[in-house]
């Protein structure tokens, strides 16, 4: 089991009073799942996906990540899981402004400590698999918003994670450029078995994966296989 | 790792040009002021260091009130010279002791065959066991010998090049007089010894061996002083060893009494004490005998340049994060990346060392340019790639520039590497946008210390103001010094040259004073003055004003029998109608009696950080004489280099083998000035430095803010703002920050300006219109800042702006 969640539950409290986002999400992924996250806005799926991704933390529940209890995890414990377990993937991309193409894709790796020579031969793939060889020397501002979301993808398979979270990968971009996206992640989950957890609006991008989580009001709604 | 964080390093600071030019800029300037400070601190605290022997040399300090300048007792190097035959005797630590005189005076002339005669500073009569205590480097010659026997020179190797233009100069002779009329003694350079590696406070060109060092006075009343210096066999505890030359001298001192019949509890009464110390040679230079010693002198000039590097690294500080809102997102994605936060904070680090890198660079590069006019300024003799202690400067600037780069680099790091990535992924900055609190506190503080610095000027130039135009007491125009005895032949004859009003001597003129204690019984009470000898034409010469009473004149023959002036002071310190009243001043012996005729407005023959001492003038000979080369000259004119160029003419005839040596009443008194002058030339510098920099700071920081509400002030002219109304906005916060500043420096800047006045015997009471003008100008100057700033904001068009979103 790559993830299970029991009771997750998450409320800020304001003026003594709790305003829940999340409450008894109880649920769990597999290795090897494409899961979309759907619901209306401010439903609690963006909360969710950082859970998921321990950018933030339950207020209550249980999360164990590949059989560990995060709740008990370390900083340190934290941040290996980063370097080699987790990809993140977001709507607004997200490159370091001062890095090229080339250099974006290459700090995950240097924070996993890979040798140079191999840095180079899994840049030169990334780059060549997303046809990205011309770009690589270009700074983010001279790529266009799909070609950015590409480069923010091969940030994140470039160091093998065994999952990936995307919050709206496509929600900044045109239909022709979110296909192309989805195509992506379909072939990687399909190809390489990586599991992918994607928040989405959009009914026709969620078709792509072969599960559905239908949040509303911090409440798991529906969970659909899709066939 | 390295070289992505270093290129990254780099393009941050190219793509904010203007605020790494302001960081990097102003650092260093902090630092060329702090690298100047620092090499003459080494030059200071590295006296007498030149060699490990000299940790075993003592000078030896004797307690007494001669050739003191305010009549008190002090701890003295120069020494009555029988104490040097006493320490042979009773102290068996001692290998060797020297006595070597004092550099009394301009100097003696040196003349080579028949070249003219040049006048050299420090050339010391010393006995023959000089070098046996000073291991000088002989580069010709041999120390243990070079001064066995009189009629000696032993000189430095620069003199050596002055006077012959070669240093192969032993054996070779030199006439050396000691006054004008002195025919002189022909020496033989036995000796040249190099310049050693740091410098000393015995400062000598030459030292001479006439023979007359060795020898102590033959009568008991007799006594004649000079510096001594002991050899210890090793190391001393000086503690246990001062209390041995207390206890020798104590016993010393009775015995001389008795053999003088002087009553031991007489002479030592109302404070006065026996004394004899010894003080090791290396901490000689740091306890002068009077006044401060340089650390505190400096101590000032420290604080400055401290100051100035405080306020360089506050604006590195503030820029950078202020910056890290630009950086955020950096640092969120690198966390999820799975950067440590110990890397992050190592790479915010390290763009800060490079940074201080670069402005160190910068800094030698200022110093090398600076350190010419420094020099000239405080008539050092200070060089950066040529100084001896070099090495020790590289770890010290290494050690500096860590300091720097943890002060500078150590907040922002801790402020970026903490954002949390959540926060700042979602794009919400402002919650992830952190110390704001201590930015604001920042630019308090850098306010403050550049309002105080305004008000440091303004209460300095005031002050040097009063100084410069307060009445002297005397007439400081039109007034020659030659430094000479009153020679009546001479005297007459410059008389008589046109243009020449009055010649006198004093003991007392600026430049050149010598003050001689005296008890004096008026009305049954006992009195201590200061006595003044001078010539019948001196106070009119110098142009002193009569209060009461007369000037001495030959119509009066009793003027050169008993009669005295007393300045204002004096007559203050007696009581009320002194004048033609008598007083008593008791000798070893007899009484001598004198008569007050008349009483003069005090005059300033001494810096004003001391006050006029009460002073009784006389022309007779009664109760004793001195002369301290002085000789007065009047001019009739302004003009009157002919009658200056006659003066060195006669001079000439009278005395060829003795160069004149003169200054103009006026430039003694800018000399006087100096001391204050400088320190208010470098206020006046580093306030400069640091008000630029401080709003320099300002300006950066106010762009940052600009930029940051770009969207708000988008959108509050959307809503129907005017420009003005957002400058105002924008205006507001900084406004009130530059205000606490004020207020905060206000007290702080009457405390430390009241201190330096109280410095002064004579001053002015703290006005109020530096603190005005200070606030005015600090307000005005950081409105008009941030006015540009964010003028430039709000009048952009809000389409602008909101089309990135
Ligand atoms: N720091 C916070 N304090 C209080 N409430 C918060 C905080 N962060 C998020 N919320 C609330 O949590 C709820 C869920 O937010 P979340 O971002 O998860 O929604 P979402 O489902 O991703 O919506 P969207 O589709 O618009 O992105 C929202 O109602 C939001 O107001
Ligand atoms: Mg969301």
């Amino acid at each position: 089991m790559m993830i299970e969640l029991k009771n997750i539950e998450k409320y800020y409290a304001n003026k003594g009073v709790k305003s829940y986002i999340l409450r008894h999400v109880t649920t769990s992924i597999k290795q090897g799942e494409f899961v979309s996250i759907m619901g209306p806005s401010g439903a609690g799926k963006s909360t969710l996906l950082n859970i998921l991704g321990m950018l933030e933390e339950p207020t209550y529940g249980e999360y164990h990540f590949m059989g560990e209890d995060i709740t008990a995890m370390n900083e340190r414990k934290r941040i290996e899981l980063y370097r080699n377990h987790i990809g993140f993937v977001f709507q607004a991309y997200h490159l370091i402004d001062e890095m090229t193409v080339a250099e974006n894709i290459e700090a995950p790796l240097l924070y996993k400590k890979i040798p140079g020579a191999e840095r180079k031969s899994r840049i030169a793939d990334v780059l060549d698999r997303f046809n990205m060889v011309a770009k690589k020397d270009l700074f983010p501002n001279q790529l266009s918003g799909g070609q950015q979301q590409l480069v923010g993808i091969a940030r994140a398979l470039v160091a093998q994670p065994s999952i990936i979270l995307a919050d709206e990968p496509t929600g900044n971009l045109q239909s022709a450029q979110a296909e192309q996206i989805m195509d992506l992640f379909k072939k990687l989950n399909k190809e390489e078995n990586i599991t992918i957890l994607q928040v989405t609006h959009s009914e026709k991008n969620a078709l792509y994966g072969n599960r559905m989580l239908t949040i509303e009001d911090g409440v798991v709604k529906e969970d659909v296989q899709i066939k | 790792m390295f070289k992505l964080n270093l290129k990254i390093a780099l393009r941050n600071l190219f793509k904010n040009k203007v605020y790494t030019a302001i960081n990097i800029g102003g650092l260093a300037i902090g630092l060329t002021a702090f690298v100047l400070l620092l090499l003459f601190v080494n030059h200071e605290a590295n006296y007498d260091k030149w060699n490990p022997e000299l940790d075993k040399v003592y000078q030896i300090r004797e307690r007494h009130d001669f050739f003191t300048p305010d009549n008190k007792q002090n701890w003295q190097e120069v020494n009555e010279s029988r104490i040097g035959a006493l320490l042979q005797q009773k102290i068996p630590q001692f290998k060797y002791i020297t006595k070597v005189d004092n550099s009394w005076g301009d100097g003696f002339a040196l003349k080579v065959d028949h070249s003219d005669p040049i006048i050299v500073s420090n050339v010391n009569d010393a006995d023959s066991l000089f070098f046996k205590v000073f291991p000088y480097h002989f580069i010709y010659g041999d120390r243990m010998t070079a001064l066995s026997r009189p009629n000696a020179i032993v000189i430095k190797q620069s003199i050596a090049h002055r006077l012959f233009g070669t240093d192969k100069v032993l054996g070779k002779q030199i006439r050396v007089m000691m006054w004008r009329s002195d025919k002189g003694s022909l020496m033989t350079v036995t000796g040249v010894v190099a310049e050693p590696e740091t410098a000393q406070s015995h400062e000598f060109n030459a030292i001479i061996h006439s023979g007359d060092r060795e020898k102590d006075p033959e009568h008991v009343d007799n006594s004649n002083y000079c510096k001594i210096y002991a050899l210890a066999h090793e190391v001393l505890d000086t503690l246990a060893m001062n209390k041995i030359l207390q206890q020798v001298y104590v016993d010393f001192k009775k015995a001389s009494f008795v053999k003088r019949k002087i009553n031991y509890n007489d002479f030592y009464k109302n404070g006065k004490t026996p004394g004899l110390k010894a003080v090791q040679l290396k901490m000689v230079h740091s306890s002068p005998s009077y006044g401060s010693n340089w650390l505190t002198q400096i101590k000032p000039i420290i604080a400055l340049c401290i100051f100035l590097l405080l306020i360089s690294i506050i604006n590195f500080v503030n820029l950078a994060t202020a910056q890290s809102v630009q950086r955020a997102k950096e640092v969120g994605v690198k966390k999820v990346l799975g950067a440590y936060k110990k890397q992050l904070v190592l790479q915010f680090m390290f763009e800060a060392a490079i940074q201080s890198i670069i402005a160190l660079f910068m800094a030698t590069i200022l110093v090398e340019m600076f350190l010419p006019t420094f020099n000239h300024h405080f008539g050092l003799e200070l060089s950066f790639w040529y100084n001896k202690q070099l090495s020790a400067m590289v770890w010290q600037l290494l050690g500096l520039l860590l300091l720097i780069t943890l002060l500078s680099g150590f907040y922002p790091a801790m402020v970026l590497s903490r954002y949390n990535p959540v926060s700042v992924l979602k794009g919400n900055y402002e919650t992830g946008f952190r110390g704001i609190a201590l930015r604001n506190g920042l630019v308090v503080l850098q306010f403050v210390i550049a309002v105080t610095f305004i008000i440091g000027i303004g209460i300095m130039y005031q002050q040097t103001n009063y100084l410069r135009h307060k009445d002297l007491g005397y007439d400081k125009s039109r007034l020659m010094n030659i430094r000479s005895n009153y020679e009546e032949s001479f005297v007459q004859r410059i008389k008589r040259i046109p243009g020449v009003k009055y010649v006198a001597t004093t003991t007392q003129v600026m430049g050149n004073t010598f003050n001689v204690p005296e008890e004096i019984i008026y009305d049954h009470q006992e009195f201590n003055v200061n006595t003044v000898t001078v010539t019948m034409e001196t106070l009119p010469a110098l142009g002193v004003r009569v209060l009461k009473g007369r000037m001495f004149s030959p119509a009066y023959k009793q003027d050169t029998v008993n009669t005295v002036i007393l300045n204002q002071a004096a007559a203050n310190l007696l009581g009320k109608n002194v004048v033609g009243k008598m007083y008593d001043v008791r000798d070893s012996k007899k009484k001598h009696t004198f008569q007050i005729v008349g009483i003069i407005k005090d005059y300033h023959n001494e810096g004003f950080d001391k006050a006029v001492l009460p002073t009784v003038y006389k022309v007779t000979r009664l109760g004793g004489t001195s002369s301290t080369n002085n000789l007065l000259v009047r001019f009739e004119h302004d003009k009157n280099e002919t009658a200056v160029k006659a003066i060195e003419a006669e001079w000439k005839k009278s005395y060829p083998d003795f160069p004149i040596k003169y200054a103009f009443a006026e430039e003694s008194f800018e000399k006087e000035m100096q001391s204050t002058n400088r320190l208010m030339q470098m206020v006046l510098l580093f306030s400069a430095i640091s008000v630029v920099l401080s709003l320099l700071g300002l300006f950066a920081l106010s762009a940052f803010m600009a930029k940051r509400r770009t969207k708000e002030i988008a959108i509050r002219k959307i809503l129907g703002a005017s420009d003005l109304q957002i400058v105002n906005m924008l205006n507001r916060s900084f406004l009130i920050l530059v205000l606490i500043a004020n207020l905060i420096s206000w007290p702080i800047a009457y405390i430390f300006t009241n201190n330096w006045l109280a410095g002064f015997a004579y001053r002015i009471n703290v006005p109020i219109w530096p603190f005005v003008i200070a606030t005015i100008i600090s307000v005005g100057i950081a409105l008009l800042t941030v006015s540009l700033q964010t003028r430039k904001a709000a009048v952009n068009n809000p389409v602008d702006a909101l089309k990135y979103e």
